[in-house]
Formats: C-alpha cells, structure tokens, sequence
C-alpha cells in the first residue's frame, strides 16, 4: 500500500511536469503562499470593517468550501481514477494487477490526493500567513494554530462530503436518515447552546485544546474510514444495461445544432454517478455554505450585500457545470468522427446554457427567502453575467480540459484574475445600486467573443490526441 | 484506378523526435492496401494525419481528393476510421453508440446497417450493455462496426484485429476482402505479417518513420519469398545503415 501510494504521488507529479513542466507546477504552491503573503497585509485594513473573529470564520469556511468541492470521490467511486487523467494515470490501472484489492487502490488514489491539496493548496496559504504574521502584529501563536486549523478545515470538508456522496451512492434511503439525523442534531445542538456550535477547526484557531483537536481527528479519520468501508468497487467485470434512452433525447433536443453531442453529453451526465448527485454536491450544498458565508458579513453590508455576493459566488460556481459536462468525455472519442473541436465546444455550451435553469431558480429562491425578492432580477443578472463570463474564460483557457485550471499555475491565475477583475467591479457597482447588477448581463458580449476565441485557439491544437 | 490516398513529404515531429519523415505514397482505389511496420515506426501517426487527426509538421496529403490540412472534418466524414485504441464513450451502451454515430454522420440507414453488424460479429447480447462494460474484443467489435456503418468507399484501420479471436479475425479478414471487391480501399495498419500477407494488395513498409519499400506483393515479394522475410531484411538492412 505505502509503495503504491508513493508511486502514485511520484506519477501525479510526472504528469503534471510533462504538462507544464517541473518548475512551472513547483510554482503553484509558491504562488498560493505569496498570494497568502499578500493578503496577510490587508487583514488590519479588513479588520477595520469586519471583526477579526468574522475574518477566521471566514478563512475557515473557504477552506471548508475547498474541501467540500474536492471531496465528491463517492459520486463516481474507482471511476474517478479514470476521470481524471484517463490511462495517463497509469499505475491506477497497472496496480490492478498487483495482489491489492480495488478499495486499497482507491484508497492510496484518495490519500494521495488528499496529500497533493494539502501540500499545493492548504499548506502554503499558512506559510504565506506565518512569513507575512510578523509585519502585521499576527501572534505566533495564532500562526501555528492555523497551520492546525486550516488543514482540519479541509479535511472535513472533504471527509464529509466523501462520507456523503458514498451513503448517496450505496442507498438513497440511507442518504435521508443521516441527512435527518445530521439536521436533528444540528436543531438539538442550536437548542442545547443557544446558537450555531462552532465549527471543531474554527473552535481550535480561536482556542487550541488537545481534546477538540482529538475530537475533530478522530471525526475526520471516522469520515474516511466510513466511506472506504462503504465503497462499493465497481468491478471491470460488471454490466450495466440500460434501455435506448438516446434515440428519445435526439428527437427531443433536435432543435439544437448539435442535438447528437448534446443527447451524448446528457447521458454521461445522467449515468456518471452525477445527474441529481452533481446538482446537490456540486452546487447546492456548495452554494448552500457559501450562503452562510456571507450571511457573517450581513452586519457590515447593506441589505441586499449578501445577495449581491452571494449571486457572483452562484455565477462562478454556475460556470463550473461546463466541467461536468467535459469530466467524462476524452476528445480522443471524436477522433474517428466528422467533427471537430469547435462543435464539441459549442454543444457543451449549449448544454451548459440549457442547464442553467437550475443556479438561476437556487439565487432566485435565495432572494425571496432572504426578503430581497424585489432585487431578484438584477440578482440573476449578477449570475447569468458572471457565469456566462466566466465559462467563456475557462474554454478560452482550457478548452476541453477545464481540469488544467486547477493545476497549471499561469492558466489558474489568468483565469483568476480575468474573472475577479470584472466581478470585483460588479459587486461594487451592485453594492453602491443594487440594480447596477443587471449591467452584468453585458459580460455575455465579451463571454461570445471569448468563445469564438476559443474556438479558434483549440481548432488549431491537436485535441483528438489526448 | 484513380489514386484515394495521395502523400508528398508528409512528415510529422513532436519537438526533437521525427515520427514520419517525408513519406511519399500513392493509394489506388479498390486495393487492400496494407501499412506495415515494428512498433513505433510510424504507421498510427501516418493514419492520424492522413484522417485529420494530427496536422502534418511538413508535406500535404489528399485524401478521395480532399486536403487533410485544410479540411480534416470533411476527410472524416467521407472515410470511416478505426483508431489505435478503441474509445467508444463510456456511458453510452453499444446500440446507443452506433445510434450517436449514425446521428452524427447523418446517415439514415444506420439502424438497419447496426442491426446487421450486431449478428455479423455476433454480439447483439451487448446491445443495450454500457461501452464500459464491454471487453476490449467487444469494444473492437463495435469500433468496427462504426467504421464501416456508414458503408464508406475508403477505411483506415489501425490494428484492427488485435483484439479479436481467431474465428472473428477470420470473418474481418473475409468481409474486408470482400468490401474491397465491391470497388471499395482499406488502409490497414498493422505489425502482424500473416495477416498482411494473405490479404493485402499492395503494401508500404515503414521503419523509424521512413518509407523503406512500397509496392504490389509480387513486387515485394520478389522470387516468391515470404513477406516476413522481405520485411525483415529491409529493417535490418535500414537498421545496419543506422
């Protein structure tokens, strides 16, 4: 197992140097920790807004995000070892040869990326905070129960939503009663201390206690332990079969100028594993934390801020639904086929569009439960802009294989800074006129234009290769 | 017989390494035309560019007279193409697949031409099976039946029968002879010999990306030797020269 799991870290990181090269991926968590560093800089400005207790909550919950947005290895189960570089990963597939059983594969697969987020993501965000913690008055002490904090953070974000997406997978019926039970204990804890529990990391930044922090090991390690045990292998040797379901989708879907890729793209979404499972862990839940998020910040905005944040939040999440319909698909299926890379990029929008309704009724349904019911059109502006934007983006830079974004350092931070820009500017324009944010609606314009640019970028790269 | 496939100089690099180099060749219409060579001469990436594919670094091709530089869509969609790994896409079952392809070609005939190659290669059982569950064999057997679906007048198959047992290796070899009867080209790329040379009607050999030998078998094959024989003395001849 220790000899499979190093294996697979040392051909993680080969893959991603042949990509972009050795120095290129080194600099990935280089850059996060300056980013951190920086940042580190503004917190007396921050804090002058916003108490500093709000600022850790904060930190704490992105983290917690973060987590939440990797952990989905139940929804797919082994057929995420495939997902994610297809046979490029290949002591996944080698190992199947080896006396080890599918779970202790996926194990190893787990912890290694369990490892590579720590170290390239969680890590040097404390490093930036330690290195900047003496020029802003920052306590050691603080410093070093962040560099506990902050990784538990992840982890049981990740922890949970794995446990979660693997209970999902096994039995729908048991999906609901650790849903109910999750959400009694919640009411019984509220009713107990008379407010939200504070979250076990969170708890431990703001007041170190071996106990807690045994407390919340024991909980992460039970999270991981759990769902490896209910991890259903899905053996090579199995069959699915399933009736004709796209011959009726072509029919209903011709009035799109690909209904064919589009019907396809349907289907894998449909049978991954993802479908509804996709909607609720990717988005939902996703979308629900980021709410309570922001609802911290409610005191210091005005009172339709949270929604305005809170619907840019929704656009950049929306525009990640473009990887869900590219996470099963290798271009190299389309290579013995009359079409080319802009027409699967074009379908995928498409279908991307056609998916939309569902961020657009979830900001919807927060305005009107949030009271902002009257500023729910320029709300949907604000996400429809920014997603459109954003997704437009993300095939610009990474065409038909958005998973670069997460590990090529100058495609992420162009990706960063060409979404943040516009959508920094949108939440003060919406912040200062709360209809302001329908202007966003003019980011389709250049999202258009970003997409016929991509188009033409990836109909020049050898993409059926991959 | 006009020419289907026609090459000058075609080469293709990948940075320092030459994967073609400047291959001249000349297809005849209605021949089973055989591309052989050792693993890693070339032969896969000469398909790639000759079907769009991967864009060639110098030289040009045209295939049943389209340009594959200028228009590797239209050259698809003429040709029927076998890929070195098969990659039907996962979640469709087999019949679903052969239903996106006829879509995709927009070819009406497709149910009908499905249901026949179901009961030729005689896994109509897997019809309503996800392609990832299928055994390569299978999935062979469906990459094949894609291929042909649409009754293309030129295949281009790499490696076609790897995966497939003798009694199927068999019923391919049978019914590529007989679709090249009907006035159709195969381009068949392989390294298994045998095969080559109880098919084939003309071949080219390829060793480190270059052209060693190409013509008609009785040409190839001079004083009766076996191709196997002619094959290895031009490598090791092309190796000793190295």
């Amino acid at each position: 197992m220790r000899d499979l799991f190093v294996a697979m870290f040392r051909e993680e990181w080969r893959i991603h140097a042949v990509l972009f090269g050795d120095a290129v991926f080194a600099l990935l968590p280089v850059l996060v920790g300056a980013m951190a560093f920086m940042g580190t800089f503004l917190v007396p400005l921050v804090n002058r807004a916003l108490p500093a207790g709000d600022l850790a909550s904060i930190v704490h919950a992105l983290y917690l995000l973060l987590g939440v947005m990797v952990g989905g290895f139940g929804l797919v189960g082994n057929e995420v070892m495939n997902r994610r570089f297809g046979q490029a990963s290949f002591v996944a597939y080698a190992a199947r040869t080896l006396p080890l059983s599918e779970r202790q594969i996926f194990s190893a697969f787990v912890a290694k990326d369990t490892v590579y987020y720590l170290l390239f993501w969680v890590l040097p965000v404390v490093a930036g905070v330690a290195v900047a913690s003496p020029f802003v008055g920052l306590p050691p002490g603080a410093v070093l129960c962040l560099l506990v904090s902050l990784p538990l953070s992840f982890l049981s974000g990740l922890s949970g939503l794995f446990l979660v997406t693997t209970v999902w997978s096994r039995s729908r019926a048991a999906f609901a009663v650790l849903a109910a039970v999750a959400v009694i204990a919640a009411g019984a804890s509220v009713r107990a201390t008379g407010g939200i529990p504070p979250f076990p990391p969170l708890a431990l930044y703001r007041s170190f206690s071996w106990a807690v922090l045994a407390g919340t090991g024991i909980g992460i390690g039970a999270g991981f332990g759990v769902s490896l045990l209910l991890f259903e292998p899905r053996s090579p040797g199995g069959e699915h079969r399933h009736p004709d379901r796209f011959t009726g989708l072509l029919r209903r879907l011709h009035a799109l100028p690909y209904p064919a890729l589009t019907a396809r793209d349907l289907l894998d979404l449909w049978r991954s594993g993802g479908g509804v499972g996709q909607v609720l862990f990717s988005l939902v839940l996703p979308l629900g934390l980021c709410w309570f998020l922001l609802s911290l910040l409610g005191p210091v905005l005005p009172p339709y801020g949270v929604l305005t944040l809170f619907s840019v939040l929704a656009g950049v999440l929306a525009s990640t639904i473009y990887t869900w319909l590219t996470a099963f698909d290798s271009p190299g299926a389309y290579a013995c086929l009359p079409v080319a890379p802009g027409d699967l990029i074009r379908s995928k929008l498409g279908l991307f569009a056609l998916l939309h309704p569902v961020p657009a009724a979830i900001v919807l349904g927060a305005a009107v439960l949030s009271g902002n019911g009257p500023y729910a059109a320029p709300a949907l502006g604000l996400m429809l802009g920014v997603s459109a934007w954003s997704a437009g983006i993300m095939v610009y830079l990474a065409g038909l294989s958005p998973n670069l974004l997460v590990y090529d350092p100058r495609v992420l931070f162009t990706y960063l800074f060409a979404v943040g820009l516009p959508a920094a500017g949108l939440i003060v324009l919406d912040l200062l006129d709360p209809w302001s944010g329908l202007a966003a609606l003019l980011l389709v314009v250049p999202a258009v234009l970003a997409v016929r640019a991509a188009v033409h970028r990836w109909e020049e790269a050898e993409i059926f290769l991959s | 017989m006009a020419l289907v496939i026609e090459a000058e100089g075609l080469s293709k690099r990948y940075g320092e390494t030459v994967a073609v180099d400047s291959l001249d060749l000349a297809v005849p219409g209605g021949a089973l035309f055989g591309l052989l060579g050792p693993n890693g001469s070339g032969k896969s990436t000469t398909i790639r560019m000759l079907t769009g594919q991967a864009k060639p670094s110098a030289g040009r091709a045209r295939v049943l007279g389209v340009d594959v530089a200028a228009d590797p869509v239209g050259v698809r969609r003429l040709v029927g193409i076998i890929p070195e790994q098969e990659t039907p896409p996962s979640f469709l079952t087999a019949a679903e697949y052969l239903r996106f392809v006829s879509a995709v070609r927009d070819f009406a005939g497709g149910e009908k031409a499905a249901q026949w190659w179901f009961d030729f290669l005689d896994f109509g059982d897997k019809r309503d099976v996800l392609c990832k569950d299928l055994s390569r064999g299978t999935r062979q057997k469906l990459m094949f039946a894609q291929a042909f679906l649409h009754s293309p007048r030129l295949a281009l198959i790499d490696e076609p029968l790897v995966n497939f047992d003798p009694i199927v290796q068999h019923q391919v070899k049978e019914f590529l002879v007989e679709y090249v009867k009907r006035g159709n080209t195969v381009f068949l790329s392989t390294h298994i010999l045998e095969v080559a040379e109880e098919i084939c009607t003309g071949y080219a050999v390829l060793h480190r990306g270059r052209l060693l030998a190409t013509g008609r078998p009785d040409e190839l094959r001079e004083g009766g030797r076996h191709l196997s024989d002619v094959f290895l003395d031009l490598v090791r001849r092309e190796r000793g020269h190295a």
